[in-house]
């Protein structure tokens, strides 16, 4: 994935405050230079930061209704791919890419009562989740496993939950709290883990096995439901008797409109089915919704709108 | 003013002098066939006509804006029903209300106009010489329902939908001016079950992939998409609920001379939306009405509206309830 | 009560119509020896009867599940009254006799009217007395089919 395809339609913000939460994670926020406000976005959001070489993926804090600022926590890692570090030099009045905000983890509107289970850093779209919780008069209650002294925006939680805020720093207490509130809570209940990948299984096996269904379980993926850019390709048109290059993160009819090849079209999201171009040769790698199993698996059709090349070169009857 | 001796006489003159009713309708068929089919496309992207144009503005807002609104209130005067707000929608209604407003003082700067700072709102609507301060996500800040005021301001109908266990739930509306359906018979039913009663469109895939798209739809982004049947009369209010009081003009209207003026073509264009902070979609219908008559002063419709009524397989043509009176409008239409 | 006392994963059964098991008191749990007790047995889908399956689900907790049989007008009734309960479709099981009897909405007075049999295509509303023709469009949260009146388009 390129960076700038995931950035593209994104922010450029000015690093306004550098708060160290606890000795390794620091809280970082973000404003418009001009001072105007930011777009909302769902809690349990995230933003791609452009930073050091790389782009990284992290929640979002605040609640999301009105933001004029975009927070977030930040865990060093020693062995991560340096994001985390670069992160860590931020300083006031840096500038840095970001993308929109997207929503991937978003708080069950239908749920009586919301039950947050964070583990260590994964606290953070946790405590996005309980602050809209508190701004829209809705129950929630948190387990909050961390290590000692490693605790970050603890202060925030006690003011926010008071009494329905569990704090644990060893697993003995953990596994305690979770599974009294696994089994205790009324019918409506929603839960949502975020944490290291071992912490979210193992609660989610707990749950699963106190009879919580799928429905009510809510982990935070980071995966996004967006396309990514995809591999470049190149495509000879028979008919014109030209050929187009699609560069990552350019769609083939956005390169064919390049090229002076239009075709119809209508959603450009691969659900419509207007751009559909007949391929002579090579394997299409389809990316819509719009061709059905076999259809695709035929490879004689594309929808040139979303879908791409598994093969370096594809011939079309354009 | 303009007569029919003139646009006879000079067609190619005639969209010089078409008032903007005509100049400004979404007329939704590119051919002389109509199927349906997943037509979405992003939203205020322009659209030129035989006419004219239209699409550059989500909120649409045109002379007959209090008038509608009017009857709006009128309508909700004697049915409540259409008025739906399942209580877990709550935040999304707001979301909508804080959404739309600026867009809308955005795309109509001479008359509206929105300021927000953290909640404390100040929206300002000269068409109605409104001046209101009101605090977003407080209901008691405004002067109705939330629903109901955000219904008072723009001509569209909406729906709000819930997404969960994988589907999208029709869970909130204020719908004044349905088409031949029935919000408070439809809420808080799935978007799948909503679209039951439509022919065709289930073994063709045609809903299952729409709601996986909206489903797959970001935080803020805005598609679109035109649907169309026929009324007889101005009539906006062509609910389920009200279907005998208007029922007997589909018979009436067959042999009627005045079939021209009376037999409308219905366009809604329809908005689909998601919210950025309940992360809901958001459903406008806008509804257009124009008379056979008024089609009719621009060839190029006047000729293709007969074509697809003649040529609409009768599953759908039954659907829309234009079974009693297609053949004769599109006799009339194609005599031109 | 401590949170202990109910173990999550139990499941309620609620009977409706001939299941219905006359000698079965509420709330008794279940499989006895031989004998099949239901949590909830009662007759017909009312406003009382539904009530007292909220009452049931509403000191639930998560971990339940539900079983609803009898005929299919009154458990999709029932349905709809654990889904205002906060209950999803994935804890529910529905067993279902199916005898043709259906709840009509009249679009026009909002009234449910009850009807004895599935090929009947039209029904008089017990609300505005209209004749309403009966589709299939089914509402779950309203457990009912669409009416709607049936000659309106008839020339009077
Ligand atoms: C997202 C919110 C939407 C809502 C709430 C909605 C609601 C409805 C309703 C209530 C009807 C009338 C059904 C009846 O007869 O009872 C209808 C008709 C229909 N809808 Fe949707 N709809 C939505 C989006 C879409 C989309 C995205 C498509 C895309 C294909 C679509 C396609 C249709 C079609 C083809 C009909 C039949 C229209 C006719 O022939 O008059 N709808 N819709
Ligand atoms: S433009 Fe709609 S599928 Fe490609």
């Amino acid at each position: 994935m390129t960076a700038t395809a995931l950035l593209a339609g994104g922010l450029k913000l000015q690093v306004a405050e550098v708060t160290a939460q606890t000795p390794s994670i620091t809280s970082i926020t973000f404003t418009d230079p001009a001072g105007g406000p930011l777009p909302a976005y769902v809690p349990g959001s995230h933003l791609l930061v452009q930073c050091g070489d790389g782009v990284n993926a992290y929640s979002l804090t605040g609640s999301g209704r009105s933001p004029s600022d975009y927070s977030v926590s930040v865990l060093r890692v020693a062995s991560g791919a340096g994001g985390s570090a670069a992160m860590h030099r931020l300083r006031a009045g840096d500038r840095v890419l970001v993308s929109r905000p997207r929503s991937a983890f978003t708080p069950m509107a239908t749920a009586r009562h919301h039950l947050l289970i964070a583990g260590g850093i994964g606290v953070t779209p946790m405590l996005s989740h309980a602050r809209a919780a508190a701004e829209w008069g809705m129950a929630a209650t948190m387990i909050y496993m961390y290590r000692p002294a490693e605790g970050a925006h603890v202060p925030e939680l006690r003011e926010l939950l008071d009494t329905r805020l569990v704090e644990c720093t060893d697993r003995g207490s953990f596994r305690q709290a979770l599974a009294e509130k696994l089994s205790s809570q009324r019918l409506g209940t929603h839960l949502y883990v975020c944490g290291p990948a071992a912490f979210m299984e193992s609660v989610l096996a707990s749950a699963r096995e106190l009879g919580w269904p799928e429905t009510r379980l809510h982990s935070e993926p980071f995966g996004t439901p967006e396309l990514d850019a995809g591999q470049p390709f190149r495509a000879k048109l028979t008919r014109s008797g030209i050929q187009v290059e699609i560069p990552a993160g350019v769609s083939l009819l956005e390169a064919l409109e390049g090229a002076d090849v239009g075709v119809p079209n209508m959603c450009r999201k691969g659900v419509c089915g207007e751009c559909s171009v007949a391929v002579l040769r090579g394997t299409p790698q389809h990316r819509d919704l719009y061709l059905s199993e076999d259809q695709k698996a035929s490879g004689r059709t594309m929808m040139c709108c979303v879908s791409r090349s598994l093969d370096q070169e594809l011939e079309l009857d354009l | 003013m303009s007569t029919n001796l003139i646009d006879h006489a000079i067609p190619q003159e005639a969209a010089t002098i078409l008032p903007e009713r005509i100049t400004r309708f979404p007329f939704p068929f590119s051919a002389d066939s109509y199927r349906y089919s997943t037509n979405i496309e992003p939203a205020l992207k322009p659209v030129s006509t035989e006419a004219g144009g239209w699409g550059t503005r989500l909120l649409d807002i045109d002379e007959h804006y209090l008038q509608e609104l009017g009857e709006r209130a009128a309508v909700l005067q004697r049915d409540p029903s259409r008025l739906q707000v399942l209580p877990h929608m709550r935040p999304a209604v707001w979301d909508a209300i804080t959404t739309l407003l600026p867009i809308m003082a955005d795309e109509h700067p001479e008359t509206m106009s929105f300021e927000r700072k953290g909640d404390s709102c100040r929206w300002q609507n000269r068409l109605h010489n409104l001046d209101l301060e009101f605090t977003a996500g407080v209901d008691a800040s405004l002067p109705a329902e939330p629903l109901l005021f955000l219904g008072s301001q723009i001509q569209d109908d909406i729906a709000l939908l819930d997404q969960r266990e994988n589907a999208l739930w029709l869970d909130a509306g204020l719908v004044t001016f349905a088409a031949d359906w029935s919000l408070g018979f439809d809420v808080g039913m799935k978007f799948l079950e909503v679209h039951g009663p439509v022919p065709r469109v289930h073994d063709e895939q045609i809903i299952t992939r729409a709601q996986q798209f909206l489903m797959n739809l970001q935080p803020g982004e805005k598609y679109r998409r035109t649907n169309w049947t026929m009324t007889v009369g101005r009539r906006l209010d062509t609910s389920t609920e009200t279907y005998p009081e208007w029922a007997q003009d589909r018979s009436a209207v067959v042999t009627d001379p005045a079939l021209p003026d009376r037999l409308h073509l219905r366009v809604e264009v329809q908005h689909l939306i998601r919210l950025p902070h309940s992360g809901a979609i958001l459903f406008l219908v806008r509804t257009h009405l124009l008379s056979l008559a008024d089609i009719a002063r621009v060839p190029a419709w006047r000729e293709r509206l007969g074509r697809v009524l003649a040529e609409l397989p009768p599953d759908m043509a039954g659907y829309k309830g234009i079974s009693r009176y297609r053949e004769a409008a599109s006799a009339w239409l194609l005599a031109g | 009560m401590g949170p202990m006392s109910t173990p999550p994963s139990r499941t309620i059964y609620a009977t409706f119509g001939a299941e219905a098991h006359s000698g079965a008191g509420p709330e008794t749990g279940h499989q006895s020896g031989t004998e099949f007790r239901p949590d909830l047995a009662v007759g017909q889908a009312s406003p009382d009867s539904l009530k007292r399956l909220k009452d049931v689900l509403n000191q639930a907790y998560v971990g339940v599940r539900l079983v609803i049989a009898g005929p299919s007008a009154d458990i999709l009734a029932a349905r709809a009254a654990a889904a205002e309960c906060g209950m999803v479709e994935e804890e529910m099981t529905l067993l279902h006799r199916v005898d043709g009897h259906r709840r009509v909405f009249c679009a026009h007075c909002r009234a449910t009217t009850s009807m004895p049999e599935a090929s009947a295509h039209e029904i008089g509303c017990s609300g505005c007395a209209t004749v309403l023709s009966v589709s299939e469009h089914f509402s779950r949260r309203l457990a009912a089919h669409l009416g709607y009146a049936a000659h309106a388009e008839e020339a009077a």
